[in-house]
C-alpha cells in the first residue's frame, strides 16, 4: 500500500506523458486525413517518434528570458499553469479500483483546481511584458471565467441526478441509464463550454495566431513553452476523461458487453472524446471575441438554467423520474 | 501537543498563509502582492482540508484563488497607472509602527490565552456534502433565502449602476 501511494503518481505522470506524445501525433494525423494530407510520416514508422523528436527539439533550444521580462514571474508562471493540470488528474476514477484520491467533493475539487491554471496563464501574459501576450492573456481569462459558469451550471442536472458530489458516485449512479440521454442539454453545454475552456479551435481566440502571433506564450521558448503546451495537454486528457465520468457512464459497459474489462470501456469512450475535439478543431472555424461572449452569456448559461429547471420539474414525474 | 502529521500539515500551512500575507505586504508591484494574496487563500483552502470541510475548501479555491485573484489582476493589469507602490521609508514612522504593533499582538495573545474556551470539540466528520445541504436547505432555509435576496439585489443595483454609465 506504501509503496502503491508513492509509486501511483509517478507512474499516472509517464501515462499522462505517453498520452500527451501521442495525442499530439493522433491529431496530426486525424487533421491531416481529414484534409487529405499525409500528416507526419518521417520519423519512425508511421511517424511514431515525431512528438519525441518535436520534444527533444524543444529541451535543445536557447532559453531565452526577454530583456524587459519580470524574470521571477516568468519562469514561475509554467508553473502554475502546469500543476494544477496534474493535480486534477489525482480524483479520476479510471474504474472503480482504480483512483487516487475517492473524495467527497472531487467533482468541485476539478473545477476549482483547473481555474489556478488561468492565474499562470495571466501571470506569463503579464511577465512576459509583450502586448500580444497580454491580449491573449486577457482574452484567455475572460473567456476561462466567462465559460466556467456554464460549465459548472451544467454540470448541476447531473450532480441532481446523481445525488452525489463524488466522481466515483456518478459513475455508479449511471449503471442503468448513462446520463448522456437524460441530461442530453447539459451535455450539449458542458461540451461547448469545456472547449473553451481547453481555448481549442473554435474557441482557441488566446493564441489565434492570425491575430496575435501566438497569444500568452508569444515570448516563452524551449522547455518553458513546452510546459504551457503540456499543461494544455493534459488538461484534454484530464477534460476528456471527466466528460467520460460524468456523461458517458465511465467504465460502465454498453448494452451490458462485460466481456470487455472496465478500464477497456473507459479508454474506448475516453477517445472517442479526444477523436471528437479533434475531429471539432479540423471542421469549425475561430468564432470572433464578441460572438464569444455572446455565446457564452446569452445561450450557454440561459440553456443550463433551463436544463437545471427542467431536471427538477421532470424527477416529480412517474415512470421516467428516477433516470433524472 | 502531538507531533503528527496533521499538526505538520496545519503548521506548513499557516506558515505558507502568514507568509504570503507578509509577502503581500512586501512587495512593491501590485501584480505581485495580488498573487502573493492568491497564494494565501490557496493555503486558507489547505487548513479548511485539515478541518474535514472539503466542500469549503473547494469553494474557496473556486471563488478566491480562482474568480478573485483573476477579477483583481484583470482590474490591475487593465489600468496600468502606478505600476509600483514605492512607500517612504523614515525611520521614526517605522519604529511607532513597530511598537503599534507588538503592543497589539501583545493584546492579541493575551485575550488567546485568558479567553476559557468552552464546548466539546466538534464531529468534523459530519461535516459531509450531503449533510450541509440538509443543514442549509432545513435549518437555516429563512438566512440562506435571504441571502440570494441581497445578492439578486446587488446584482440588479450593478447592472443599474453599469448601464447608466453607458447612457451618460
Amino acid at each position: 500500500m506504501q509503496a502503491w501511494m508513492w509509486l501511483g503518481p509517478v507512474i499516472m505522470l509517464f501515462v499522462v506523458l505517453g498520452f500527451v506524445t501521442l495525442a499530439i501525433l493522433f491529431e496530426r494525423k486525424v487533421i491531416g486525413w481529414m484534409q487529405s494530407r499525409i500528416g507526419p510520416n518521417r520519423v519512425g514508422p508511421w511517424g511514431l517518434f515525431q512528438t519525441v523528436a518535436d520534444v527533444l527539439k524543444l529541451l535543445l533550444k536557447e532559453d531565452i528570458v526577454p530583456q524587459k521580462a519580470d524574470e521571477t514571474l516568468f519562469k514561475l508562471a509554467p508553473v502554475i499553469a502546469f500543476v494544477p493540470a496534474f493535480a486534477v488528474v489525482a480524483v479520476l476514477p479510471f474504474t472503480d479500483s482504480l483512483v487516487f484520491a475517492d473524495i467527497g467533493v472531487g467533482l468541485l475539487y476539478f473545477i476549482a483546481i483547473s481555474s489556478i491554471t488561468t492565474i499562470g496563464i495571466l501571470a506569463g501574459g503579464w511577465a512576459s511584458n509583450n502586448k500580444y501576450a497580454l491580449i491573449g492573456a486577457m482574452r484567455s481569462a475572460a473567456q476561462m471565467i466567462s465559460y466556467e459558469i456554464p460549465l459548472v451550471m451544467a454540470l448541476v442536472g447531473v450532480i441532481m441526478a446523481a445525488g452525489t458530489l463524488n466522481l466515483s458516485g456518478i459513475v455508479e449512479a449511471q449503471k442503468e441509464m448513462w446520463f448522456i440521454v437524460p441530461q442530453f442539454i447539459g451535455f450539449v453545454v458542458f461540451f461547448i463550454a469545456s472547449l473553451a475552456e481547453l481555448n481549442r479551435t473554435p474557441f482557441d481566440l488566446p493564441e489565434a495566431e492570425s491575430e496575435l502571433v501566438a497569444g500568452y506564450h508569444v515570448e516563452y521558448s524551449g522547455f518553458r513553452f513546452a510546459f504551457f503546451m503540456l499543461a494544455e495537454y493534459v488538461y484534454v486528457f484530464a477534460m476528456s476523461a471527466l466528460t467520460t465520468v460524468l456523461f458517458l457512464g465511465g467504465w460502465n459497459p454498453l448494452f451490458g458487453f462485460t466481456f470487455l474489462p472496465p478500464l477497456i470501456w473507459f479508454l474506448l469512450k475516453f477517445s472517442l472524446i479526444v477523436f471528437t475535439l479533434i475531429w471539432i478543431r479540423a471542421t469549425l472555424p475561430r468564432i470572433r471575441v464578441d460572438q464569444l461572449m455572446q455565446l457564452g452569456w446569452k445561450v450557454l448559461l440561459p440553456l443550463a438554467l433551463f436544463n437545471i429547471f427542467l431536471s427538477a420539474l421532470l424527477k416529480e414525474i412517474p415512470g421516467i423520474g428516477s433516470y433524472y | 501537543m502531538q507531533w503528527n502529521g496533521e499538526f505538520l500539515a496545519f503548521f506548513l500551512l499557516s506558515v505558507m498563509a502568514i507568509g504570503g500575507a507578509v509577502f503581500m505586504i512586501h512587495f512593491t508591484r501590485v501584480v505581485h502582492m495580488v498573487l502573493a494574496l492568491a497564494f494565501t487563500f490557496l493555503s486558507i483552502a489547505g487548513i479548511y482540508v485539515l478541518l474535514h470541510a472539503e466542500f469549503v475548501a473547494a469553494v474557496q479555491v473556486l471563488i478566491y484563488t480562482g474568480a478573485v485573484s483573476i477579477l483583481m489582476l484583470f482590474g490591475i493589469m487593465l489600468t496600468k497607472h502606478r505600476t509600483s507602490d514605492h512607500s517612504d521609508s523614515r525611520s521614526r514612522h517605522q519604529l511607532l509602527s513597530f511598537v503599534g504593533v507588538a503592543a497589539f499582538f501583545g493584546v492579541i495573545m493575551w485575550v488567546i490565552y485568558h479567553t476559557p474556551f468552552s464546548g466539546g470539540k466538534a464531529e468534523t466528520a459530519k461535516y459531509t456534502v450531503a449533510n450541509l445541504g440538509e443543514w442549509v436547505f432545513k435549518q437555516y432555509v429563512i438566512p440562506f433565502e435571504l441571502t440570494s435576496v441581497l445578492l439578486l439585489a446587488a446584482l440588479v443595483g450593478a447592472v443599474i449602476l453599469a448601464k447608466k454609465e453607458r447612457d451618460a
